[in-house]
C-alpha cells in the first residue's frame, strides 16, 4: 500500500464509510434481534405451542418415570426444567404474561426486591408496588412505591422510595394510612386496639392509585376540552370551519384541579374542580363584568360536561 | 423620567435607564460576543421597544466626524448594522463600546441589565450556585378535615412579585425580572437591589456599586413544591465586610419575604432547607423538581426512567431484560474477594470481572450519575456520627479507597469553618448523642469535583471502591448535597423518603 497523502485521505474516506456500514448493520442486528424476541414471546404463548409443549412434557415425564421406576413420585420435579431450554422459556413467558394480565386487570401489583444498600434497613428486604394506569388508551410508565420496614421489632411499613411526582399528595396519604408515628400499629397485629393509629397498606394503595387515576383523568379531560374548541389544530389556511372561541384552555395548577379559559374576545375564567371530578367554582369574567350564564351552565355539570357548558354561554 | 424624586415603596421600574456605571460595562463584558449580539438584537426587536429604546434621531444633521457612532435613523437599519457585525470577526470590546456610548448612549435600562444577566447565566450554567427549598404549609393545631389534602402552593408571578415588594423595606429598591428557562421547565426571577429609598434615577445615579452581590436568582420550578435560590458564591474580597453584611441581610430579608409572597390567608408557608446544592439546575430540576426522579435517585432511578422499548408496560409481550435491579448474583463474589485492594491491581483484567463491575455500577447507580448528563452535584459533605468500628477490624474494615479519595487539604479541622460545616453542626443540636464510652471520632468526608457521583460511579466500575460493600450515601439515591450519617445511613431523610 503506498503511503502518499491520496491514498491516506482515500483511506479517511474509506473508513468513513466503513464506520457507517457497521453502524448501520448494528442497527439492523439490533431491530431483527428485537423482532426475533417478539416472535418467539408470541409464538411461546400462543395456544397451539402450549399444547405442544404439554403434550412434550407428558412424554418426557413417562419416559424419565419409565426408565427410573425405583425413584420416588417426585420425578417431575427431579427433571431440571431447563435441561430443556423451550419448556423452562415456555414457562417464563407464561409467568411473564399472567403478570401482565394482573398489572392491566388490577393495576396495582406488588413485588420484592432487595436494596443494594448494604446498610440498608431490615437486611434489605423492600416491598415495592406497582400502580398501572392507562391515559388516552395507552399504558403509561408505571409508578412505584418502594416500603422497607425501618424500625427494629416493629413490622410498621414506610415509604422508602417512590416515583410519584410531587402532585400526587403522598406524603399525606401515606401520613393517613401509614402512619410511623407514636402509637402506630401495625398490621399484622392482630389485637384490636381502638383509637391506634393502625397502618393499613391496602386503604394506602387505593387512595394512591385513586389520586393518580383522577390526575390523569383531568389531565384527559382538559385535553379534550383543547380538542373540542380546536386549540391543538394548526390555523387551517383554507380559513374553513368555525371560528375560534376560546384561545387558551389550561391547567392552571400543578394537580390540574384548577383550568384556567382565555377567550378570544378577551375574557378570562378560572375553573377549580373536585377531586372526583365535579365543578366546585367557576368565575368567569369579561370587559363587561362577569358572565353570569355562562358561569351557572359550567357550574351545573361535572368536569367532562365543562365544553358543552361553555358553549350554552356562547349560543 | 420623572423630575420628583419621592421615596416611595414601589420597586424601581424596568425602563429606569443607568448612566454610564462601569458596572454596566462589566456585566455586558462578561457576555460573549456571539451572545452580546443577539442580545442587542433582542433590544432592538418592536415588542421590545418599551423598555430596550435605542438612541435614534430624526435624520442625521452634523457629521462632524467626532461621534464614533453616529446615531441611526431607525430600527431597521440599526438591526442592520447588527446583523452585519454578527456575520464579521471583530472584537468583543467595540460592541460594547458601541452598545454604551453609541446606540444606548443615554444608559441602558434596568431591563436590559437584567437581560444581560440572563444571558450570562444561560451562557455560564454553572455560574451560580443554587439551594434547593422546600415550601412548607405551616400547620395548625386546629384539626384539618379528612377529605382534603393539601396540594402544591401555585406560583403566580403577578401575585408574588406584589406581595414580595410588600415584604422588602421600604429604603430598599428593588428591580424584579422574570423569566422562563430556555430548556428546563423554570421561571427565573431576577432580583436586582438597589439601596435607596427613590425609585427613580436618583436611585441609580449615586456611587451605586452594582456588584454580582446585589442580584439575586430565585427559580420557580414547575408544579414543584420547592424554590431554587442563588447563593453568593464566596469571591468577595475581605475587606468589604461591612457591605457584605448588608447585602446578606438584604438576602436574608428577600428569602423572607419569598414563603410569605406564597402565602394567603389561612394558608401560610415556611421554607425548609433540603440540604442540596448544586451549580446546575438541571440536578435541581431532577432532585426537587416536578417529576418522578425526586425520591428515586441511585440505583432507583431505574423505576424512574422511561423505558423507551415498552418493556414495562402491562401490554408488553416481550419477555424483559433481567432486573438489573434483583440480579444480586453472589456467584463472582469470591473471585472479586481474592482481588487485592487497593489501585495496583488493574494489571489482568478478568473480562468477567469487569462486565461484573459495570453491573455493579448500574445496580448501585441506575441511570443516573452518567458523566455527561450535566445533573452532578460538586460537593458532597458527609459527617460519620457512627463510633468508630474498634473490634474486629479485619472483618468491619474501613472503606480504605474512599478515603484515599478524599483530599487532606480539604479537611478543615479546627479554624474557620465553611458554610457546610456550620450547618451540619447547626443539624446536629437537636438530635441525641449516643453512648459517652463509645469512641466517636469527628469524621468528615467532602467529596468535590464537577460531578461527584459520577466520578464514584467510574471508581466503581474500576474496581477501585467495591461498589457492594460501598454505603447507599455514595451513590446519591438520597439527593442531598450534606448530610450526617449513622447506622451507614444518612439520617433525616430530608432527601428522599418521607
Amino acid at each position: 500500500m503506498s503511503h502518499s497523502s491520496d491514498s491516506n485521505s482515500g483511506d479517511l474516506v474509506d473508513g468513513q464509510l466503513l464506520d457507517d456500514e457497521i453502524t448501520s448493520l448494528q442497527a439492523q442486528i439490533s431491530s431483527l434481534q428485537a423482532q426475533r424476541k417478539l416472535q418467539a414471546s408470541a409464538i411461546l404463548s400462543s395456544q397451539a405451542t402450549k399444547a405442544t409443549l404439554l403434550r412434550l412434557q407428558k412424554s418426557q415425564q413417562k419416559s424419565s418415570s419409565q426408565s427410573r421406576e425405583s425413584s420416588s413420585q417426585s420425578t417431575p420435579s427431579d427433571i431440571p426444567s431447563d435441561t430443556n431450554p423451550l419448556l423452562s422459556a415456555s414457562k417464563d413467558q407464561l409467568l411473564h404474561n399472567q403478570q401482565n394480565l394482573y398489572r392491566a386487570c388490577g393495576s396495582i401489583t406488588a413485588f420484592r426486591i432487595r436494596d443494594p444498600d448494604p446498610n440498608a434497613v431490615d437486611n434489605g428486604n423492600v416491598l415495592g408496588i406497582r400502580i398501572d394506569v392507562s391515559t388516552s388508551g395507552k399504558f403509561i410508565t408505571p409508578f412505584y412505591v418502594i416500603l422497607n420496614k425501618p424500625f427494629p421489632n416493629s413490622h410498621l411499613l414506610r415509604v422508602h422510595r417512590h416515583t410519584l411526582p410531587p402532585y400526587i399528595p403522598l406524603a399525606e396519604l401515606a401520613q393517613r394510612h401509614l402512619p410511623t408515628g407514636k402509637g402506630a400499629v401495625a398490621m399484622s397485629t392482630s389485637k384490636k386496639t381502638d383509637g391506634a393509629k393502625r397502618q393499613d397498606l391496602k386503604r394506602f394503595v387505593r387512595a394512591l392509585r385513586k389520586e393518580v387515576v383522577a390526575y390523569h383523568n383531568r389531565v384527559t379531560a382538559i385535553k379534550g376540552l383543547r380538542k373540542e374548541f380546536k386549540l391543538d389544530e394548526k390555523v387551517s389556511a383554507k380559513g374553513k370551519g368555525r371560528e375560534k372561541i376560546l384561545e387558551d384552555i389550561s391547567a392552571a395548577d400543578a394537580e390540574a384541579k384548577q383550568i384556567s379559559l382565555r377567550w378570544v374576545d378577551g375574557k378570562v375564567g378560572r375553573i377549580v374542580v373536585d377531586d372526583g371530578g365535579p365543578v366546585v367554582g367557576c368565575v368567569i369574567m369579561g370587559p363587561e363584568g362577569r358572565d353570569r350564564e355562562t358561569e351557572r351552565a359550567v357550574l351545573k355539570g361535572k368536569m367532562e360536561d365543562i365544553g358543552e357548558g361553555l358553549r350554552a354561554g356562547i349560543y | 423620567m420623572s423630575l420628583l424624586s419621592i421615596p416611595t415603596t414601589s420597586a424601581l421600574p424596568s425602563t429606569q435607564r443607568i448612566s454610564s456605571n462601569p458596572a454596566v460595562i462589566k456585566t455586558l463584558g462578561r457576555l460573549s460576543r456571539p451572545s452580546l449580539l443577539s442580545l442587542a438584537l433582542d433590544w432592538l426587536d418592536e415588542r421590545n421597544q418599551d423598555n430596550t429604546a435605542p438612541y435614534l434621531v430624526e435624520e442625521v444633521e452634523d457629521e462632524d466626524g467626532q461621534d464614533l457612532y453616529p446615531p441611526a435613523t431607525s430600527l431597521e437599519a440599526l438591526r442592520e448594522i447588527y446583523t452585519d457585525l454578527q456575520s464579521t470577526k471583530g472584537s468583543k470590546r467595540d460592541v460594547v463600546d458601541r452598545i454604551v456610548e453609541g446606540d444606548w448612549r443615554d444608559g441602558i435600562t434596568l431591563y436590559q441589565l437584567a437581560m444581560a444577566d440572563m444571558q450570562y447565566l444561560y451562557d455560564h450554567p454553572s455560574s451560580q450556585k443554587w439551594t434547593a427549598l422546600k415550601v412548607v404549609r405551616i400547620e395548625h393545631d386546629t384539626p384539618k378535615s379528612d377529605s382534603k389534602l393539601y396540594s402544591i402552593p401555585r406560583f403566580h408571578p403577578a401575585t408574588f412579585l406584589r406581595n414580595l415588594q410588600n415584604e422588602i423595606l421600604p429604603d430598599v429598591k428593588a428591580h424584579y425580572n422574570l423569566d422562563r428557562h430556555k430548556s428546563l421547565p423554570l421561571l427565573i426571577l431576577r432580583v436586582f437591589i438597589v439601596e435607596s429609598p427613590y425609585n427613580t434615577s436618583l436611585a441609580l445615579s449615586q456611587k451605586q456599586t452594582f456588584d454580582s452581590s446585589k442580584t439575586f436568582y430565585i427559580a420557580f420550578p414547575d408544579d414543584s413544591p420547592f424554590v431554587y435560590v442563588s447563593l453568593t458564591t464566596s469571591s468577595q474580597p475581605p475587606g468589604q465586610s461591612a457591605s457584605r453584611a448588608d447585602n446578606k441581610s438584604l438576602r436574608r430579608l428577600t428569602l423572607e419575604g419569598i414563603p410569605k409572597a406564597f402565602s394567603r390567608p389561612r394558608e401560610r408557608y415556611k421554607l425548609e432547607s433540603t440540604s442540596l446544592s448544586a451549580r446546575s439546575l438541571a440536578t435541581l430540576i431532577d432532585r426537587r423538581g416536578g417529576g418522578r426522579t425526586n425520591a428515586a435517585g441511585g440505583g432507583w432511578s431505574i423505576y424512574a426512567s422511561e423505558q423507551k422499548d415498552a418493556s414495562d408496560n402491562p401490554l408488553g409481550l416481550q419477555l424483559p431484560t433481567p432486573d438489573p435491579s434483583s440480579s444480586s448474583d453472589k456467584e463472582e463474589e469470591n473471585t472479586e474477594k481474592e482481588q487485592p485492594h487497593g489501585l495496583k491491581r488493574a494489571i489482568e483484567e478478568d473480562p468477567r470481572i469487569v462486565k461484573r463491575r459495570k453491573s455493579l455500577g448500574k445496580v448501585r447507580f441506575g441511570t443516573t450519575a452518567q458523566k455527561h448528563d450535566e445533573k452532578g452535584i460538586e460537593k458532597l459533605a458527609i459527617r460519620i456520627l457512627d463510633p468508630f468500628p474498634t473490634h474486629n477490624l479485619d472483618n468491619h474494615e474501613c472503606p480504605i479507597a474512599e478515603e484515599s479519595d478524599h483530599d487532606p487539604g480539604l479537611l478543615k479541622k479546627r479554624g474557620r469553618k465553611s458554610g457546610t460545616e456550620l450547618e451540619l453542626e447547626n443539624q446536629e443540636e437537636e438530635d441525641d448523642e449516643g453512648p459517652a464510652d463509645e469512641f466517636r471520632p469527628q469524621i468528615d468526608f467532602e467529596f468535590q469535583g464537577d460531578h461527584v457521583f459520577a466520578g464514584i460511579r467510574k471508581l466503581v466500575e474500576l474496581g477501585v471502591i467495591d461498589g457492594e460493600r460501598m454505603p447507599g450515601w455514595m451513590t446519591g439515591e438520597e439527593g442531598v448535597s450534606m448530610g450526617r450519617v449513622r447506622n451507614g445511613r444518612i439520617i433525616g431523610f430530608k432527601g428522599s423518603g418521607l
